[in-house]
């Protein structure tokens, strides 16, 4: 592996867009600070027709971002236009979005159709029992039903969520971990609806966590990591860089240091660090690394207590991208 | 895509919130309250041993009434029918919408005002009744009551979108402000809705009640004015504030 080198990513750092027909929500070097607390930092992006996925681990600045697009909170610094407009000063444009929003929160008294209903209403639906009974029909909820929400598991409050969104056929959804709650077979048939509505036309942001969710959401993707964005652009290509990237593994041994040693004169690691009862390997390939650590190991006479990665996680993929977006 | 009309806004926001508002715990805890005061005029006017039974029903009135019943259950409802909504971030389904914010406010404090209003006003005129202080202490007390929670309702809406625990501000408001510093200050007595309040009383009955010492025409014109600055003031408050 002397002569690896790392391929050359096809995920861009934010860009200006070239000229065209105008974005559906553009975000301009949007900051965020509560008191001392920086939620978004320097947030620019432009989204169009589609599907978008907003992919960043919890507390990444998500929902904050979501919550700045709806107006529901004022930037710090930047400006958000929906629809060329901002949500908190018109209330024209106010109608033409639908939130899903991360909270639980409904009006728990109400049935899911009255709920859905009253959100028909409170956007001048023309039809609000039509188009109730089709954003029921959309998320699969029974009309008829008499019990109130409060008294829903948590998919079918989501999907109460999502029915309200739905309701007044906006031209920009923007749903905050819409999947969250739902089982796998209502899950593949929101993604099909998000999927059907961007071809239609509609701006669709959506958030997520999870990878696999991201993968299935579309190809468009931003990635919030620590309030930033840390990377743009294809979905594909952002999974070569994220599992490209170097991993580190503590290794426990009796005697660290002759294993580290010999793993670096082996090039299976990029860099280590030693101390008492172990060490930490940096390695661009964990598959060899691990086929190749024990027989390295034995070797030696060295035994080996433990072998684990200590950053497998999406937080430390997180701040990788991050990291070299600085 | 257009927008929703005032009036239709109100009615939508009024008939969501007092639905929310109405729950068995605090209609039956706060009646409870309204009967207690009921059952002390009546027992007030069933002894023969008091001086001044007119005086003494005024006293219980004011005294229990206007610094109990009508403050605390307008708070509760009032500071509950917005502000709930800001708690648990159900808020958004009335902001994110075509919608403008004043009458997402008067809805809010109509639907307090639909249920404060029969849990003050019934309880209290029958305890006007009860007291032996004549008709003119029933009439002063349901003519005080309309306009005390017509002005406590749309205050405690106003509270409810500024401060976090309306509750507990309320209160401090309540049994602080009007019941001890006002006492000391004549300045501050004019920050008190029920010196106001109580001013009708005084005026109608011609007995003197502490803090009642205004015209009668301003004991009615002052708190109204007051609920219309404190809606106004909530719908600029609600068009700025952050959602949840």
């Amino acid at each position: 592996m002397s002569d690896w080198a790392p391929p050359t990513p096809h995920v861009t750092l934010p860009e200006p867009e070239p000229l065209g027909p105008a974005p559906m929500v553009e975000v301009a070097e949007v900051t965020k600070a509560f008191g001392d607390v920086v939620a978004v930092s320097d947030v620019s992006f432009r989204v169009g027709p589609g599907v978008t996925a907003l992919l960043g681990p919890n507390g990444a600045g998500k929902s904050t971002l979501f919550r700045i697009m709806c107006g529901l909170t004022p930037p710090t610094q930047g400006t958000v236009r929906v629809l060329g407009q901002d949500a908190r000063e018109d209330r024209e444009v106010r109608g033409r979005i639908g939130l899903a929003p991360q909270q639980d929160a409904l009006f728990d008294r109400l049935t899911a159709r009255r709920f859905v209903e009253v959100a028909a209403r409170t956007h001048a639906v023309a039809d609000p029992a039509g188009a109730t009974a089709r954003a029921l029909a959309d998320v699969q909820l029974d009309p008829t039903e008499t019990k109130p929400v409060g008294a829903y598991s948590k998919g079918m409050r989501q999907r109460v969520k999502l029915a309200a969104a739905l309701v007044n056929d906006p031209d920009v959804l923007i749903l905050d971990e819409p999947l969250t709650g739902l089982d796998p077979v209502q899950r593949n048939r929101m993604i099909r609806l998000f999927h059907d509505l961007g071809d239609r036309g509609k701006c669709l942001l959506v958030s997520s966590h999870v990878l696999d969710e991201v993968a299935r959401l579309g190809s468009n993707v931003l990635v919030i990591a620590q309030g930033r964005l840390a990377a743009t652009g294809d979905y594909r290509a952002l999974r070569e860089l994220m599992d490209d990237r170097p991993l580190r593994i503590r290794v426990a041994a009796d005697r660290p240091r002759e294993l580290a040693a010999a793993l670096l004169g082996s090039a299976l690691v990029d860099g280590v660090s030693v101390s008492a009862n172990e060490m930490i390997a940096d390695t661009s390939d964990v598959d060899r690394f691990g086929r190749h650590v024990a027989i390295v190991a034995r070797d030696l006479g060295v035994r080996l207590r433990e072998v684990e990665p200590t950053d497998d996680d999406l937080e430390s993929v997180f701040r990788y991208l991050v990291e070299r977006r600085r | 895509m257009s927008s929703v009309a005032p009036l239709p806004a109100v009615r939508l926001t009024y008939g969501l919130l007092l639905r929310q508002l109405v729950t068995r715990g605090r209609v039956l805890a706060l009646l409870a309250v309204g009967v207690g005061v009921a059952l002390v005029a009546w027992a007030v006017g069933a002894a023969d041993d008091i001086d001044d039974p007119a005086e003494a029903a005024v006293a219980v009135i004011a005294g229990l009434g206007f610094t109990a019943v009508v403050p605390v259950v307008s708070l509760v409802f009032a500071s509950a029918a917005l502000g709930d909504a800001r708690e648990d971030g159900t808020l958004v389904y009335l902001w994110l919408r075509p919608i403008d914010r004043w009458p997402v406010v008067v809805g809010a404090w109509l639907a307090a005002l639909t249920v404060s209003m029969p849990l003050t006003i019934v309880p209290l005129t029958v305890a006007a009744g009860l007291s032996g202080g004549g008709r003119d202490l029933v009439v002063a007390t349901a003519i005080a009551t309309l306009v005390g929670v017509l002005a406590y309702t749309a205050v405690f809406t106003l509270l409810a979108l500024l401060v976090k625990n309306p509750i507990v501000w309320g209160l401090g408001y309540v049994l602080i402000w009007e019941g001890i510093i006002s006492g000391f200050a004549p300045s501050a007595a004019n920050l008190a809705i029920a010196g106001y309040v109580r001013s009708i009383i005084t005026g109608l009955t011609d007995i003197e009640l502490e803090l009642g010492d205004k015209p009668v025409a301003v004991g009615v014109i002052v708190p109204l004015v007051v609920a219309v600055a404190a809606l106004v003031l909530a719908s600029r408050r609600l068009h700025s504030m952050d959602v949840a």
